[in-house]
């Protein structure tokens, strides 16, 4: 059946769901270098789940109001909102995680996933949402099969801030993630500029969650940057390679699951895997010639 | 009484993250000075040296700065403690000295890139300056950090336990170029150290810190450094000797 679709239907039916794959793609490898250098892998993880949490809110409260969340629905109701403020008000909080003393750091962050993972799953259980499960399931896990234009333009809109304010701050966010300690004592923003990075991790993931899933965002995060850091020796290397990885990964990722009629989230994150062995067997390989 | 050529002065200060690790106490860092803080391990040394420079807050008590604005300050490091997943040269990461100085939000130019290849050139790693920084050798490093402090025209140098790692010939040669850096650089320098003699043969004034049993006392460097002082400081008998301008240093081992 699937030979019967021409190339012109297939980029009509999921053209916005292959823009949204490599936005989220593009913008995930690039914050991806952070997130692995800064070994906050699995803050990301917990924004993810924070997210859907704020999604399944979104929906939830909707329904107290009687609006079909299908439709246009007011601003302050919509559950990407919602998911963008409680990802972002969490990824605030989780700024000063380092400066917990009397537990890990890793708690925490495990607190915080768990936490958000289990009341998103009870809020699903209400028989108020009951009908929107599939599709808070779908943001979990990622099917991304049909992408809503609006979901395409806020991810756009938050990639575009993302990328230009970290243009002009890129300087500033590598010295803190090198050595905080000298940063500080040079009176640098520290806490600003982690604030700033989190906030921008977190609502990166937040869209990026609903237009292709939690499970191919938190792919796109740390698998291509981790593999990029053990073949290339400098940062602006590391981070294209990163995102050209994650790209490479939810095009291919996206187009064998047409073809094996497989979910798409779980096969672009196979996909990423696969520069794991790529990227150690080039590394063995270069030691061998040093 | 306030002196003019003070840079850092503490007043009556109590330091610590909760409670307080010492009595309030006084201490000044002055211009051109060289100040070593010595003390046993856990005894507070490097919480009186992130009070002096601003890191922690005091619980109390005053910190100023006479002579002016707070002074600019270079750090380096207590032994390496910079990240080796960064995939950074040795001259990006000097660079990162010149951060304040460029502004929040600025990008770095041709004059800064110029001005960290040239105190790359001063700790004699001229040559490095294209080298990945996780790949040199534990002094290289400390070479870099020390060039990264330079870069960004600091009026106090501060040095925590930054030579640890170092054999004690590394060390000592290490902390000869300071020396001669902050002098050229008329830089004041704060350095926490375990090694007395470098202490002696460094610093124009001493700190000692042990917060444990209660001790603070500073003065200048001869007054400091004697065995009656330094045994009491580590709770082991000390003994020190001045030979020529050289300072020899003996811990009592037991029979």
């Amino acid at each position: 059946m699937n030979e019967t679709v021409s190339l012109h239907d297939f980029f009509a039916l999921f053209g916005s769901s292959i823009a949204a794959s490599a936005v989220a793609a593009a913008l995930c490898g690039y914050l991806g270098f952070f997130v692995v250098s800064r070994r906050i892998a699995f803050v990301s993880a917990a924004l993810g789940q924070i997210s859907g949490l704020g999604v399944a809110l979104g929906f939830w409260a909707g329904t107290f109001f009687g609006v079909d969340p299908h439709q246009h629905m007011p601003v302050w109701l919509d559950p990407v909102v919602m998911a963008l403020i409680l990802t972002g008000l969490v990824s605030a909080a989780m700024s000063s995680v380092n400066r917990i003393q009397r537990t890990t750091s890793e708690s925490a962050v495990a607190f915080a996933y768990l936490t958000a993972g289990a009341l998103a799953l009870l809020v699903l259980a209400s028989p108020r949402v009951v009908n929107e499960a599939h599709e808070v399931n779908d943001l979990l896990f990622g099917n991304t099969v049909a992408v809503r234009s609006e979901h395409l333009v806020e991810l756009i809109g938050v990639a575009l801030l993302v990328l230009v304010s970290h243009v002009f701050l890129y300087k500033d966010l590598l010295f803190v993630s090198f050595d905080r300690e000298m940063a500080k004592t040079l009176k640098l923003p520290v806490t600003l500029l982690d604030l700033i990075l989190l906030v921008s991790v977190g609502i990166s993931v937040a869209v990026a969650t609903r237009a292709v899933g939690a499970l191919p965002v938190f792919g796109f995060l740390v698998l291509p940057a981790g593999a990029a850091l053990l073949v290339v020796e400098s940062v602006p290397g590391v981070i294209a390679l990163s995102m050209v990885g994650a790209l490479l990964a939810a095009g291919a990722g996206f187009y064998w699951s047409f073809i094996a009629s497989l979910p798409t989230g779980p096969m672009m994150v196979m996909c990423c895997a696969l520069f794991w062995p790529l990227a150690g067997a080039v590394r063995l390989v270069s030691k061998r010639r040093a | 009484m306030v002196k003019m050529s003070e840079l850092i002065r503490l007043d009556n200060a109590e330091i610590g993250y909760r409670a307080p690790l010492l009595a309030p106490l006084t201490l000044a860092v002055r211009q051109g000075e060289r100040l070593a803080v010595l003390g046993p391990n856990g005894g507070g040394k490097s919480t009186l040296l992130k009070s002096l420079i601003g890191l922690i807050p005091l619980l109390s008590g005053a910190l100023s700065y006479p002579a002016g604005p707070p002074p600019r300050v270079g750090y380096v490091p207590q032994a390496y403690r910079a990240d080796t997943v960064f995939p950074l040269t040795a001259a990006q990461v000097v660079l990162q000295g010149r951060a304040a100085r460029v502004g929040l939000g600025r990008f770095y130019g041709a004059r800064d890139r110029a001005l960290a290849l040239e105190a790359l050139a001063q700790v004699g790693l001229g040559d490095k300056g294209k080298s990945q920084f996780r790949a040199l050798s534990g002094g290289q490093r400390q070479r870099v950090l020390l060039a990264r402090a330079f870069v960004g025209e600091p009026e106090l140098l501060v040095l925590d336990e930054f030579t640890s790692d170092l054999d004690p010939a590394a060390s000592n040669q290490l902390l000869r170029e300071v020396s001669r850096l902050a002098r050229d650089a008329q830089v004041s320098v704060i350095f926490v150290t375990h090694e007395v003699a470098a202490a002696a043969e460094h610093a124009s004034y001493v700190a000692m810190v042990d917060s444990r049993r209660g001790v603070f006392e500073a003065g200048d460097t001869d007054a400091m450094l004697t065995s009656e002082r330094l045994s009491r400081l580590y709770g082991q008998d000390m003994h020190i000797e001045r030979r020529g301008d050289r300072t020899v240093v003996f811990v009592e081992t037991g029979a």
